[in-house]
């Protein structure tokens, strides 16, 4: 398949093509265009659509808001501005804004930085998951631990959003009893964690003893101080996801040595094992397993991450949890900046069940589906009766399969817009009228007609996007643009009024006629025009997304033209219309992705670095291996900076 | 008004104080205290509400102290001499270049400073909120020095097409203009923080070690902390507070000891029925119903201020653009948001309303329980000031103007009370907020954008 590319990806692709002309220069050329065709709007003291661009004044402006300046690019490159009221912009100014505005940006990327990405708190379900493989022990992190908010990329774990407090550091800290109360609980589980019985006195000590004359693993376990050594470095360099240093154990060692001399009225191996409870109680505390940092040595200039924060980014990017055995040993040997070892690690780590983690938690935030999991009814009760929390949760579960199997079996992102199979249990099965599906876990069915297919049919989307009492195809063709083209339309003018709720007028006009009306208003006219055909293409999905053909009486008529002119009928030649769209869908994806494995904003300087990405789909199928295989070998995800402000100590 | 969930045993109980208690002071006096004058102390907290309300049945007809209630304001009619409805206040920071209708309200509601338009990567509310300006000076003597409850998670992912991050909606508490307190919406947790050591029966693990282990993991801290970057380092800074915060109020235990000490007979006896209302709610609620949760919380709040746990709490209906399915009032079927966009529909609006009404109502409820309580020579109600806000006049067109703001309790004797007062258009709502700073003794010459005290408030 020939893919085409944007002139815009195109000319960052091709660098020297620009190198050899000079670039046009942006307070002579490119801001007289702005003054004369953009700025009468976008002002400074009234910025329509909260764009301003008589901000920018010098071009060193422009560099610093590079991504706002590829979106201005990319209005005036589809012609979407100057809008179609006002005089278009002449050939010679249509090409010297593009070029102009291309070149100064691209000369800012010639000098590569990968960002700075800053320390961030483990998520709730990073912290799930890394105490679930740690200690084997379950804890409910989301619902014990005060929620948190998303920045970004929109992603919860972004380290400016993740606040500690008083609160929080309470509930970790009763976290901690909890979860060394149950490893300790459970005899087999502590004896993995704390290997060693101490017990000078019994059967074992004397074993130890002798045997400490054969192997060096035996040696000096009778010695309580060294036994607990020994723990503290096979947990601790777990859970902080490196090599101990020699201060943080020896704090360790001496709140043992602490407890320990205490407890003297206790016998062995109660006293040594509750002492070592405390030292676990302070690593599942400390920083050093709360939060994900990244040093910083005193370096000039870009610099590779260490093979341990390597492991650790790979780890919590696809798996939500710390690194295993073997990528800690990858780390200890220095391999983790290779770029074919990280390609068999991505495969291993994909082809690992561990993976659905990722894919649920990216899934179901990028979806934005979580308030499908939240007690309060989502729909009335009455006209919707039936969508409990056990069918939401269930449709909520879909959307993490579904996206788990386009990323490890068919391998293919484009499953996600349109597909002819879902992930469904009987339940779900049920829900959506398809026959013959008896089996209660999650298996994929094949679906019979094009009535679903991809995240679009998916009654977690559709519900997500839709109001108690109808659906809103407003909210679905925005939420199309944003989480499937990644086009955000502006805002709604600050006065402006939504749309009607009463019923008798929806019965008498319909929905459709009322959006009509809503459109022919000129300042709402060129933002809907866009969102609301997308999401009346959808209206054969009722509010909770089952299929139906009528509102009550009237025929749903779910067809329209998109703002770029093609004509379709219903969900699923709207779909056929998006599946066109790859180059929007695979650079959404791209960014969505980099953003959540980084944890951080992406930033303009990430340009070069999206375009591979997005490349990485197209020239392959959409299919997600290479994809994540380039993610990891990246620029920003393999190298740092340090923070331009000076520390403060 | 509730349609479902009918009578649980709680409200059969009849709600707090039933049963007087012991005024503060004879709770606390311990024979050897020789404060023979000490005041008990100024209690603050702020209700927030999203959303905005019925422009028009909320402010009554007539100024002073002789008015007739109108419908949202009705649930305050046994309490009509203890409110006060104060008309015309603006944020005037909520509304600037860039601005959405309803994050850029909310998140300075007790800052009234400008917050920055971003998606996260640098919060700000644009200054300390008011409440914890209030808790740097009251909550020294406090076991907390503030709580924040809410009824619902953050709200997650960001609002790109404002470019703001949702999380500006969910926080009105700034400990810091880059800091959000963290909200508490379990009232099973947040009872547990608070009391779960003095309900009989329930064995409270003693932890000899925590200060240990804190140290421990604080020095790690701070040997971290020199090789970290500026701003990692900042963040690391939050963790850091945490510790100390906490360490400092296991180590106290003078103020523990106060603590226990104010836990009389009478709070017991509260704290066991709460407590069992919220097993109650956990169990046969599962967690929907909402007018049980909020009195839940609503409780806890009043507990803390009776036993003086704290002094300053605040506490959010909903987050902003908060759409809460509301079909569980008679005559209203639909979601807070979308009917706060009523176009002027007669319907709607009177859906609107019903909404509102309800909040209005759970304030109510917590007024009538902090004034069952006898503190002092009057209640504990008198002790207090309590706000309700909304960010919002009419969400329908997102009006900043005339917000809807309710002042309960007397403040110490500071507050006037019983009064519809209208302080003329655009008055800095940060006024309000510079009147109850200098009502408990704070003496600050500004606070936000305020340019003087509103001193028809006063007694």
């Amino acid at each position: 398949m020939i893919k085409k590319i944007s002139p815009v990806i195109f000319l960052l692709l091709l660098p020297y093509l620009s190198q050899g002309k000079d670039t046009l220069s942006y307070e002579t050329h490119v801001r007289p265009i702005l003054e004369k065709k953009c700025i009468k709007c976008h002002n400074t003291n009234s910025p329509k659509g909260g764009v301003n661009i008589d901000n920018y004044k010098e071009q060193a402006r422009v560099i610093e808001n590079g991504a706002f300046w590829l979106k201005v690019m990319d209005q005036i490159e589809t012609r979407a501005m100057p809008p179609k009221t006002e005089p278009a912009l002449s050939m010679k100014d249509y090409t010297d804004l593009i070029e102009g505005i291309d070149g100064i940006l691209q000369k800012s990327l010639e000098k590569k930085t990968p960002g700075h990405v800053i320390i961030r708190r483990l998520s709730h379900a990073e912290y799930h998951y890394t105490v679930l493989d740690l200690f084997g022990v379950s804890f409910d992190a989301k619902n014990y631990f005060p929620s948190d908010g998303s920045g970004g990329g929109g992603f919860d774990n972004q380290g400016k959003t993740l606040f500690f407090t008083p609160l929080k550091l309470e509930r970790y800290y009763d976290a901690a009893e909890i979860i060394v109360d149950s490893l300790y609980s459970d005899d087999d589980r502590w004896e993995q964690i704390v290997p060693f019985t101490f017990n000078p006195t019994g059967l074992t000590g004397i074993k130890n003893w002798i045997l400490s004359f054969f192997s060096t693993k035996y040696k000096g376990l009778n010695d309580p101080q060294i036994a607990a050594e020994r723990v503290i470095n096979q947990v601790g360099s777990k859970a902080y996801r490196r090599f101990l240093k020699g201060e943080e154990k020896g704090r360790l060692l001496e709140l043992f040595g602490q407890v320990y001399a205490e407890n003297e009225n206790l016998s062995n191996p109660s006293r040594f094992n509750t002492s070592i409870a405390q030292v676990l109680k302070g690593i599942l505390v400390s920083p050093n397993f709360l939060y994900k940092i990244e040093e910083e040595p005193d370096k000039e200039g870009p610099y590779p991450l260490s093979h341990f924060e390597v492991a650790s980014r790979m780890s919590y990017f696809l798996w939500c949890s710390a690194p295993d055995q073997e990528l800690y040993d990858l780390a200890y040997k220095g391999l983790l900046q290779d770029s074919s070892v990280l390609a068999g690690q991505v495969k291993r780590m994909l082809a690992d069940p561990k993976s659905k983690r990722f894919a649920e938690n990216f899934a179901s935030q990028w979806l934005g589906i979580e308030k499908l999991i939240d007690p309060q009814p989502m729909v009335e009760e009455s006209l919707y009766p039936g969508f409990d929390l056990e069918l939401r949760t269930a449709l909520y579960k879909e959307a993490g399969e579904f996206f788990y199997y386009a990323l490890t079996k068919s391998k293919n992102f484009l499953d996600l817009v349109n597909s002819d199979y879902s992930i469904l249990n009987r339940k779900l099965a049920k829900f959506y009228n398809i026959e013959g599906v008896e089996h209660d876990d999650f298996r994929k069915v094949t679906f019979a007609d094009n009535k679903r297919g991809g995240v679009l049919g998916m009654g977690s989307v559709l519900a997500s996007t839709s109001i108690s009492t109808r659906t809103s195809p407003v909210l679905r063709g925005k939420w199309v643009m944003e989480q499937i083209l990644g086009i955000s339309p502006p805002p709604p003018p600050p006065e402006v009024s939504a749309l009607t709720e009463d019923p008798s007028i929806h019965e008498e006009l319909g929905l459709r006629k009322i959006l009509e009306l809503h459109r022919s208003s000129p300042e709402c006219q060129s933002c809907h025009e866009k969102m609301d055909p997308l999401g009346l293409g959808l209206e054969n999905y009722d509010p909770t997304g089952q299929w139906r053909e009528t509102y009550e009486k009237v025929a749903v008529d779910a067809s329209g033209v998109t703002s770029e002119g093609e004509r379709f009928n219903g969900p699923y030649e709207l779909r056929m219309i998006l599946m066109q769209k790859e180059e929007r869908i695979a650079r959404n994806l791209s960014t969505k992705i980099l953003s959540y494995a980084l944890g951080r904003s992406i930033l303009f300087t990430d340009e070069p670095a999206l375009v591979k990405l997005e490349n990485a789909l197209l020239e392959n199928n959409f299919n997600p291996e290479p994809f994540m295989i380039e993610l990891v070998n990246s620029y920003p995800f393999l190298l740092k900076i340090n923070d331009f402000e000076k520390k403060s100590i | 008004m509730a349609k479902k969930w009918q009578i649980s045993r709680r409200r059969m109980l009849q709600g707090v104080g039933a049963t007087i208690a012991l005024p503060f002071l004879e709770a606390m006096g311990k024979p050897f205290v020789s404060v023979p004058f000490k005041k008990s102390p100024v209690r603050t907290a702020f209700l927030f509400m999203p959303n905005g309300v019925h422009p028009e049945h909320w402010t009554p007809s007539s100024y002073g102290s002789n008015f007739d209630l109108t419908r949202q304001l009705a649930p305050l009619a046994k309490l009509k001499k203890d409110v006060s409805i104060l008309g015309n206040l603006m944020n005037h920071n909520s509304i600037f270049q860039g601005a959405d209708g309803h994050y850029a309200k909310s998140a300075s509601l007790l800052t009234c400073m400008p917050i920055k338009q971003t998606i996260g990567d640098n919060l700000s509310s644009g200054g300390v909120s008011v409440d914890q300006v209030i808790a740097s000076y009251q909550g020294r003597d406090t076991l907390f020095p503030s709580l924040e409850y809410g009824l619902d998670r953050i709200t997650t992912g960001v609002d790109i097409n404002v470019g703001f991050t949702r999380l500006y909606g969910s926080s009105i508490s700034w400990k810091t203009p880059n800091q959000p307190m963290t909200k508490e919406i379990d009232p099973k947790l947040a009872f547990d923080r608070l009391f779960k050591p003095y309900i009989p029966g329930v064995k409270v693990k003693e932890d000899l070690w925590k200060k240990s282990i804190l140290d421990a993991v604080m020095e790690d801290a701070n040997s971290l902390k020199k090789n970290l970057g500026r701003s990692d380092q900042d963040k690391l800074s939050e963790y850091l507070e945490s510790i100390r915060s906490v360490e400092k109020r296991i180590s106290n235990e003078e103020k523990r000891e106060k603590f226990s000490g104010n836990i009389t007979a009478d709070i017991k006896k509260e704290l066991i029925r709460v407590n069992q209302n919220i097993n109650e709610y956990e169990e046969v609620y599962g967690g929907v119903d909402i007018t049980e949760k909020t009195r839940l919380m609503l409780d806890i709040m009043t507990l803390a201020f009776w036993s003086d746990a704290s002094r300053v709490s605040t506490f959010m209906f909903g987050n902003s653009v908060g759409n809460r399915n509301f079909s569980f009032l008679e005559g209203v079927s639909g979601n807070h948001h979308s009917i706060s966009h009523h176009m002027n529909k007669p319907q709607l609006m009177e859906e609107y309303l019903r909404i509102a009404t309800w909040h209005v109502e759970q304030y109510a409820y917590f007024l009538q329980n902090l004034k069952n309580i006898k503190e002092g020579d009057g209640t504990l109600l008198d002790q207090s000031m309590i706000v309700f806000a909304s960010d919002l006049r009419d969400g329908n067109r997102h009006a900043p103007r005339d917000l809807p703001i309710l002042l309960g309790g007397k403040g110490g004797g500071k507050i006037k009370g019983g009064q519809n007062l209208d302080f003329g258009k655009e008055t800095p709502l940060a006024n309000l907020y510079l009147t109850m700073l200098q009502a408990q003794d704070i003496n600050l010459k500004q606070f936000g954008d305020s340019t003087r005290t509103l001193n028809s408030i006063l007694a």
